[in-house]
């Protein structure tokens, strides 16, 4: 199924603000490999839910704030306000 | 270039088993051959999985001790079972079409068992280049 919105994420800015916390750390945190933490940083891997409340409650935000969905292409006009 | 443990496991075993198996078809298929998989052919399989699994198991030893060994997560276990289906779908498709060889041709027990052979080991070489890619391209 083809998806017409892109999950996007602030981690990059989220481990700079916990004190420079490195992939590995964060990863041992939410019980992922560093390789899945790079991926999910760059956007190649939607993580599940468990991981990204577990990533969310590492940081001490709501989970909208370590990621988001934007839409692909233009809007549908009736979605416009 | 900055590979996990999974890819470096992934890349070895695809390299062994490649080289092996290789060295084995080439051998098996090629040339003259007996008609039935006699005592002597089941010999030579075994050998070449024997050889096979020690060499693995060697690169095993050496990649645990030289590199970090991470427990699999959501993120490898779906990329495996994308794998086992891409391996899946081409043993089915493999197997059909060599239930129909075998009739249609006649063939020999020798051939037979020989080209089921090599289906199960492409089968595996497309789980591990599957792996490898989504490894490499991202889910």
């Amino acid at each position: 199924m083809k998806q017409d919105f892109t999950i996007r994420n602030n981690i990059r800015k989220l481990r700079f603000h916990a004190s420079e916390m490195t992939q590995q750390e964060l990863a041992d945190k939410i019980g992922v490999t560093r390789q899945t933490v790079v991926a999910i940083e760059g956007e190649k891997y939607s993580p599940s839910l468990a991981v990204a409340f577990r990533m969310a409650h590492v940081f001490g935000v709501p989970l909208e704030e370590v990621f988001r969905c934007e839409p692909l292409g233009p809007q549908p006009p009736d979605s416009q306000p | 270039m900055n590979l996990s443990y999974r890819e470096k496991s992934l890349w070895g075993t695809l390299a062994v088993t490649m080289a092996v198996y290789g060295y084995y078809f080439g051998r098996a298929l090629t040339g003259t051959h007996p008609a039935e998989f006699d005592a002597a052919s089941i010999s030579r399989v075994v050998a070449a999985v024997v050889v096979l699994v020690a060499i693995e198991v060697a690169y095993e030893i050496v990649l645990a001790v030289t590199s970090k060994v991470d427990p699999k997560d959501e993120r490898d276990i779906l990329i495996e079972s994308k794998a086992y289906r891409n391996a899946y779908l081409l043993l089915v498709g493999a197997t059909f079409w060599l239930m129909w060889t075998i009739v249609a041709q006649q063939m020999r027990s020798y051939m037979a068992v020989n080209l089921m052979f090599l289906s199960v080991v492409a089968a595996e070489i497309v789980k591990s280049v599957t792996q490898l890619f989504l490894y490499w391209r991202g889910l």
